[in-house]
């Protein structure tokens, strides 16, 4: 008898709906230092954001300005120095590693500039991989589930296709597959167009762009001033601290 | 097949060299564990098998010739605890090969058709051996350089020389190899004794015991009553011999051979763990990125760990399914091939089961605790530490102290410098790395160096023994005229006249228990009688003094001696036996007396009086002025020819050289065998280097495309690289020799005492470090030379493009 969960569950903490109460995503005073060669450089400083559910984001700013660190703590994939981090509902300090990867696994949908899909995985099995790891979804209905994913980002025919036989593009958008494999409710994309031709980057937004439709959360890091119309939010970062926010974006 | 299942198969099968080179070494290692272990089953079962196959006889009793009779050996029959008795004769004779003679064991059975103890078995021709005809062993059909149908000039202590056709050929499992021995193995009846002009019957009692088991004490204990019974119908009891029960001559030696090699096959089994170690570390590193990416979408650390353990588990299975039937398949060759040295017959090479699930388990457990801690270490990594690693092209080299001196350093040219500066980048590597090729290298050196040893050994017997002849005559007789006539033979140096008389420890009973086997050298025990000054010995005396010429009870034993009754100490007054007499007498001294036989040393005027032979003797030990094998065999040939016509009582000739060649027989097999291990881990050290230079070429992909970027041919390429590895070769060569010296001693202790009760001495042979070197050089570069073809057939666009 197969066990499996259902994504896009955890430990809820609180209402994740309705005024500051509603940020899916919320950042109270989030600090992050670094300590390299004796010196402790400041990377965020006490940053605070609230983000809604269904939102498309854009974190801007320089090279260096924090942006991926931001990023990064939303994701869990790094913890703040101080402050606090919920994501839809979800305190990310009261995990510790082990169930964080798990959680991250079923609730944040993650995409690399650099695609980092594995190498000896085809780009099929790489959608699959979020599925095992997280036992999600039945066994048997895994591979038809990662196909759909194919089909919605526009590449079913690369499904047998090993990543180095693919396309920058085409990688992104198996890259973007696989962070939905899951069905988790939040996305978060770093520099994903950063490799990309504009032509194949506009069509990456777009499919953000549609994601957020269906409801999910996409914070997207970029510096690409040009695809900007495709975002309602904006946040910029600069020397750690937010220097400017458009939209509907909550404080 | 579930995705991270797939893609453990696919990494295992994307870099074929790294995990041929992988599954290679814990092959390796698995591969010489269970042929050692599958060889030291089998023949350990088998030479059990063989040697209590033949009914050893539990002991041997000498009583004065001609006293055994039907009503004796009936009587002994009925003895309580006695299964069998048997009548018995072994006389040391000489035998003619070509020109020369050397000494023959005649072996005198009374039935042929009954043997009851120490039996032989037919291996072809006549059974029993017509009259005037003798059978012979089948390993000393070398020695005596003949053949079943063909004729041996045979000569015994009182009779003439007369051809003994061999009508046959057995199998004495129970005698250690003729030819390892260099003396010819002869069975007969006792009219073709009698023909051959000896007059002696039958002088050996020999008895099986029904419940002694395997205990000394038990035995003893019987022989004892046995003998006294004996005498107390009216016979001298000479001597009572009891060998060790249920052991094999060769048991000890054999067993201390595969336990030492059993020994360094796990040392290869924990070179290849370290290999196994070393590359799963490179591994972790190498697919930190992955790591990171798998926990980024939801993989936690037992996910992770068990996922490269699976790795390693598919590497240890793949390796276990190679190395066991191969290593089951040379264990039987080494399994026929040591039979064949210690004269066995395998009647069974099946390898039992425990040797499989050894293997298996140490193949598969060793190589997943090694791989544990890397794997484990990997897995619980956090995600940023992961997708913020970029390998070696990032750490941190140019801030210690030995970096430092580096950069500061150019020698031999850029490309020689740049290489030196690489060799030290990966230093955890680098440690295993040298360490696996230092451990080859060590075990190379040492087993040389412990062959030299052996043959320092050798000269020294020539040194402590400097007689390059001894006779040893069936009785004591006047030698004064016959040394005379000797001394007068142009290339004489010496003739001394000494006695020897076998002799044993004597605890409580009136006669002597000596642990003497069948073929009287293993286990035997002499007193020899050395004339006041001695010029044909010299022994180093390790504890006390030498013999003063005084006539007193003073003796001085050697190391074999001392190991019979290890409590001994120089000043203790011990009852030895002499002629079946007991006398007391004080242990002056312990002397190194290299490949002798247990021995003790007395003067020539305290054997005199206590023998009651006074200007008798029966030996004569004759040095020449030339000692090589050459000009020493026409000098006996002469000496033989004087004997004969002097008509002296002869019963063995035994020129230094045979001593020395039987020595070297026994020397041969370890050697070898020792060699194979040492190439063994010699392997596994290259397979380390392979992999090292591999996964620096990878890590330095970016770093080697800059460089052909700025101008690097690809030849440059190749170059640096195969000079790094070089570099890490000839480094390794400071500590393999390191390690050599270090396991050198000890284990020419352990070999020397276990074999010979003599340690082998500290020898370095250059020929082994000269040997090494090149090994390590060719080596190196051939280990080399496939990641440098592949870093210089790179295009600077790939290589760029590597992260």
């Amino acid at each position: 008898m197969e066990t499996s969960r259902r994504p896009g569950t955890g430990t809820k903490t609180g209402d994740a709906t309705g005024g500051k109460a509603e940020a899916f995503i919320n950042l109270t005073k989030v600090t992050k230092s670094f300590t390299a060669s004796q010196e402790t450089f400041s990377a965020l400083k006490e940053i605070s954001l609230g983000i809604g559910k269904g939102q498309l984001l854009a974190l801007t700013g320089k090279s260096g300005s924090g942006k991926t660190t931001l990023l990064n703590i939303i994701a869990g994939i790094d913890r703040p120095t101080q402050g606090l981090v919920t994501v839809a509902g979800v305190s990310l300090d009261s995990l510790k590693e082990g169930p964080l990867a798990v959680w991250r696994g079923r609730n944040i949908g993650v995409v690399f500039q650099f695609f980092q899909l594995l190498p000896t995985l085809t780009v099929l099995e790489n959608i699959m991989l979020p599925m095992d790891f997280c036992n999600t979804f039945p066994k048997k209905e895994r591979k038809p589930i990662a196909f759909s994913l194919l089909e919605k980002v526009g590449i079913p025919e690369q499904a047998g296709k090993l990543p180095s036989a693919l396309s920058g593009g085409q990688q992104q958008r198996a890259a973007i597959a696989r962070a939905l494999a899951n069905d988790p409710p939040v996305i978060v994309a770093d520099e994903p167009t950063g490799n990309l031709d504009s032509r194949t980057a506009e069509a990456i937004f777009e499919l953000f762009t549609r994601l957020a439709d269906t409801g999910k959360t996409v914070v997207v890091v970029t510096h690409e001033k040009e695809f900007s119309r495709y975002f309602k939010n904006t946040v910029t970062i600069s020397d750690g601290t937010i220097a400017d926010k458009t939209g509907e974006s909550l404080l | 097949m579930s995705p991270r299942f797939i893609k453990v198969f696919r990494d295992l099968t994307t870099d074929k060299v790294k995990s041929i080179m992988l599954t290679l070494a814990i092959a390796i290692g698995v591969f010489g564990l269970g042929t050692i272990l599958g060889a030291y089953a089998v023949l350990t079962r088998e030479m059990a098998r063989n040697y209590m196959g033949t009914q050893p006889a539990s002991a041997t009793i000498k009583v004065e010739d001609g006293c055994i009779d039907q009503n004796l050996l009936e009587g002994v029959r009925k003895m309580p605890g006695i299964l069998q008795a048997e009548r018995h004769a072994t006389v040391l004779s000489r035998m003619k090969i070509g020109n020369d003679w050397y000494p023959m064991l005649l072996f005198v059975i009374d039935d042929f058709r009954d043997i009851k103890t120490n039996r032989i078995t037919k291996v072809s021709g006549a059974w029993p051996p017509p009259a005037g005809t003798m059978l012979v062993e089948r390993t000393a059909l070398t020695v005596m350089k003949s053949g079943e149908g063909k004729e041996v000039v045979v000569k015994t202590p009182h009779g003439e020389q007369k051809a003994v056709p061999i009508s046959g050929i057995v199998h004495d499992p129970g005698l250690a190899p003729a030819w390892q021995e260099q003396t010819g193995y002869g069975y007969i009846t006792l009219s073709t004794l009698q023909w051959l002009g000896e007059q002696q019957g039958f002088d050996e009692l020999r008895v099986r015991m029904a419940d002694a088991g395997n205990s000394v004490g038990a035995i003893e204990e019987k022989s004892k009553a046995v003998a006294d019974w004996i005498e107390g119908r009216g016979h001298f009891v000479h001597e009572v011999q009891v060998p060790p029960p249920g052991r094999h001559p060769h048991q000890g030696q054999m067993n201390a051979i595969l336990s030492l090699f059993t020994a360094f096959s796990f040392m290869t089994l924990i070179l290849s763990a370290i290999l196994v170690t070393s590359s799963i570390s490179t591994l972790m590193t190498k697919q930190i990125r992955e790591i990171g990416i798998m926990k980024t979408i939801g993989a936690d650390s037992f996910q992770i760990s068990g996922l490269y353990l699976l790795m390693v588990f598919a590497f240890s299975v793949l390796a276990v399914v190679t190395a066991v039937p191969l290593s089951q398949f040379l264990a039987k060759i080494f399994v026929y091939k040591m039979a064949k040295i210690l004269n066995l017959t395998v009647f069974d090479a099946s390898i039992p089961f425990w040797v499989f699930v050894m293997q298996v388990l140490s193949g598969i457990l060793i190589p997943l605790s090694a791989a544990a801690v890397p794997v484990l270490r990997g897995g619980r990594i956090t995600v940023r530490e992961a997708l913020d690693n970029y390998g070696v092209t990032k750490n941190s080299f140019g801030k210690g102290r030995l970096e430092t001196i580096l950069a500061r350093l150019n020698v031999f040219g850029e490309t020689f410098t740049l290489s030196l500066r690489n060799v030290f980048r990966q230093r955890s590597r680098l440690v295993m790395t040298l360490g696996l090729l230092a451990a080859g290298g060590a075990m190379f050196m040492t087993a040389l160096n412990v062959s030299k040893a052996w043959d320092v050994n050798l000269q020294k017997i020539y040194k402590q023994r400097l007689y390059d002849l001894e006779v040893r005559l069936s009785r004591p007789v006047y030698t004064d005229e016959i040394m005379a006539k000797i001394r007068q033979i142009p290339g004489i140096k010496e003739v001394e006249a000494w006695g020897y008389s076998p002799t044993s420890f004597i605890k409580d009973a009136h006669y002597e228990i000596s642990h003497t086997y069948p073929d009287k050298g293993h286990g035997s025990f002499s007193i020899v009688a050395l004339p006041p000054h001695t010029k044909l010995v010299k022994l180093p005396v390790l504890e006390g003094r030498w013999l003063k010429t005084d006539n007193a009870n003073e003796v001085v034993i050697n190391r074999m001696a001392l190991s019979q009754s290890p409590n001994l100490k120089v000043g203790d007054v011990v009852s030895l036996s002499l002629d079946g007499h007991p006398f007391e007498c004080k242990i002056v001294g312990v002397a190194e007396d290299i490949f002798s036989p247990s021995t003790a040393y007395v003067s020539a005027d305290t054997y005199t009086k206590l023998s009651d032979t006074k200007g008798l003797s029966n030996m004569l030990s004759i040095s020449m002025n030339s000692r090589d094998r050459e000009t020493v065999l026409p000098m006996v040939r002469k000496i033989n020819e004087l004997i004969e016509k002097e008509k002296a009582p002869v019963s063995a000739t035994i020129p230094m050289f045979l001593i020395r060649n039987a020595v070297s027989e026994h020397m041969g097999v370890l050697v070898g065998t020792l060699l194979v291990m040492a190439f063994l881990m010699a392997a596994v050290g290259m397979i380390g280097l392979m992999s090292t230079m591999s996964t620096n070429v990878l890590e330095r992909t970016r770093e080697l495309g800059v460089m052909r970027a700025i101008g690097a041919t690809p030849k440059r390429v190749i170059l640096l690289v195969v000079t790094e590895g070089l570099i890490i070769g000839v480094f390794s060569l400071v500590f393999a020799f390191a390690g050599s010296l270090a396991l050198s001693a000890p284990l020419g202790k352990l070999i020397g005492n276990m074999a010979f009760r003599t340690p082998l001495p500290l020898a370095i042979s250059l020929l082994a470090f000269f040997v090494w070197v090149v090994i390590i050089v060719i080596g190196s570069v051939a280990a080399t030379l496939y990641p440098a073809w592949r870093a210089g057939r790179m295009t600077t666009h790939e290589a760029l493009s590597y992260y």
